[in-house]
């Protein structure tokens, strides 16, 4: 009976007594959301274009921002840095479709996954050679990104927003909103489009395939970089980041691996959810520290009951 | 045409003379591991001709069409398109020197609209970089507006005006099979390969296909080249007839000829070899 209470009664008597707290805690959840959001976004890129689920999308993150501040460390200007990570990771891709993808045309997906678990050793082993091991602070003021934070009042309490916390949503909203446009709308987008659907007809066409899919990735080394600066202006740039790119297994699932919206849609229902199940029910329940593993659980529920995510393609065998 | 110009031609200007090879096949050999698809055939495709490639089940047509745009790459032999001599083509060299096909199982871009597939098979004609699309602005808004103008009239020809924006995978079969002769017709091709364009269809739509091909052929002068199974369409619409069978050439002429051909007649009617 007590249980029962906490689960279905006490959560809300505290969401309508402390409407700061609920407030508090739905800002927190959305600025995770987006983060995860654009992180999958990365992964459905990929996936989309050349059907291979990239392991690597999370050390790419780390390595993004190792870069940054590696090229930064050597006395080169924020925004100079900046534009020159964004080289290196058009490079990366470059390299990636050369000497990985291209070769293993028309192999089977796992063989394809599995050169994807190799390119994450090799980014982290190269990482660690070229920019070290130790965790850095990331260049948050260089960058002009905004510190401190404001109050607003609400309720009898207040409600504190992160000023670093608003500019993560903001540019992590922009830059989705920019891709998904973009795959939309303009001729490379259509070309994307038209490889997810078929290889063969794509390349009848005149689509490249190898253009696209350097096209793809880089836009993956794109999401990286701005994931990355985010993410580790909020603690720091380590190798300890790419465990939140696990974090967008979870979105993706729960978004269909194909679907862009999805990614967008799951994205925040995994932040938005995680924060307040741990404050309402994981906390006085469990005791805590759900946050780790409720978006796994949540992808475990999907996979049992609806495999193709909310947005995904229906998979239908023809017989 | 130079590459500024986007209004729609139907094919480019190969600078062949009509009634001259366009397409040169020799002795083409294709085999996949131990199985031989193709045996040393060669024939030719002429300017301006509708030429047709007929067989039984099995008998290396598909793989012929799959080696001249370039998915297959022939053990021994070569093809000349244009003049130009190649042992072997990528897919991509062929679509930008102008051969573009159907496919006999239609590979449409299912996920998208009958306009957005067509506009696809405009790729190799829209050339503004990746720096204007990103910003869907000045010359790569312009290029849009005028490859759209283009694709308007290949719907407008192919009277799909009603299914404009419907997504193609929910289309019947039949219309399927149109948005995708106008998605080949959109890159404008010298030489236009249809890999069983009226399979699967009823008398009608069959009636409405074959006018099709004869308008493209007649109005923008487009060689085509198309394998077919109703023999009553090939002797309708081909001028010249090729036949194949396991792989090997055994007849190639008029309609007439090869219908009387004996051989064609053995292979159609299954003598054991």
């Amino acid at each position: 009976m007590e249980l029962l209470r906490q689960i279905f009664i006490e959560p809300f008597e505290t969401m309508i007594a402390l409407p700061d707290l609920l407030l508090q805690t739905l800002w927190e959840g959305f600025v995770s959301g987006t983060l995860y959001s654009l992180i999958a976004l990365g992964f459905v890129l990929i996936f989309k274009a050349s059907g291979v689920f990239n392991f690597a999308q999370g050390i790419m993150v780390v390595f993004a921002a190792l870069a940054l501040v590696g090229i930064h460390a050597l006395g080169v200007p924020a925004y100079i840095a900046v534009l020159l990570t964004l080289g290196v990771m058009a490079l990366l891709a470059f390299t990636i479709v050369r000497v990985v993808l291209k070769p293993l045309v028309n192999q089977p997906e796992i063989i394809l996954f599995m050169s994807t678990i190799g390119i994450t050793f090799i980014l982290i082993a190269g990482g660690q050679l070229i920019f070290g091991g130790e965790p850095k602070a990331m260049i948050t003021t260089e960058l002009g990104l905004p510190t401190g934070s404001s109050d607003w009042e609400v309720g009898g309490g207040i409600v504190i927003f992160q000023h670093i916390d608003i500019a993560a949503a903001l540019i992590a909203a922009l830059l989705i909103a920019g891709l998904a446009l973009f795959f939309n709308k303009t001729k490379t987008g259509r070309a994307l489009r038209a490889v997810a659907d078929d290889h063969q007809a794509a390349l009848s066409v005149g689509i490249s395939l190898e253009y696209i899919w350097v096209v793809v990735w880089f836009a993956a080394g794109v999401v990286a970089l701005t994931a990355g600066i985010l993410w580790a202006a909020k603690s720091d740039v380590s190798f300890a980041l790419q465990v939140v790119a696990l974090k967008a297994l979870p979105v993706l699932v729960l978004g269909g691996f194909t679907s862009i919206p999805g990614a967008i849609v799951g994205g925040l229902i995994i932040g938005f959810g995680e924060k307040l199940f741990d404050l309402y029910w994981g906390s006085p329940i469990l005791g805590g520290g759900t946050e780790s593993w409720f978006a796994f659980i949540i992808a475990l529920i999907f996979l049992l009951y609806r495999p193709e995510g909310l947005f995904g393609e229906k998979l239908i065998e023809r017989i | 045409m130079n590459a500024h110009d986007t209004s729609f031609h139907g094919r480019m200007d190969d600078g062949i003379e009509p009634g001259k090879a366009l397409l040169h096949v020799d002795n083409i050999s294709l085999s996949f591991g131990g199985v031989k698809a193709i045996t040393d055939v060669s024939f030719d495709v002429l300017k301006g001709e509708v030429r047709a490639i007929i067989g039984p089940n099995g008998a290396g047509k598909t793989s012929m069409l799959n080696v001249i745009n370039g998915f297959y790459h022939p053990q021994e032999g070569s093809i000349t398109f244009r003049g130009e001599k190649r042992a072997k083509m990528k897919p991509y060299q062929a679509a930008s020197s102008g051969i573009s096909r159907t496919f006999q199982n239609v590979a449409l871009f299912h996920g998208m609209s009958t306009l957005d597939n067509i506009m696809a098979g405009r790729t190799l004609k829209m050339n503004k970089n990746f720096f204007w699309q990103m910003w869907r602005y000045g010359p790569a808004l312009q290029e849009e507006i005028e490859h759209r103008k283009v694709v308007e009239e290949i719907i407008e020809f192919l009277e799909i005006e009603t299914i404009r924006k419907e997504p193609v995978g929910t289309l019947p079969y039949g219309l399927q099979k149109r948005v995708e002769l106008g998605r080949a017709l959109a890159a404008e091709p010298d030489l236009l390969l249809l890999d069983e364009p009226m399979a699967g269809m009823n008398l009608e739509e069959k009636e409405d296909m074959s006018r099709f091909i004869i308008e493209v052929n007649q109005q923008y002068g487009t060689t085509i080249a198309l394998i077919e199974h109703d023999m009553g369409v090939v002797m309708d619409l081909a001028d010249r007839v090729m036949v194949l069978d396991y792989g090997k050439k055994i007849g190639d002429g008029l309609p007439e000829e090869v219908q009387a051909n004996q051989d064609v007649i053995d292979a159609y009617l299954g003598v054991s070899h």
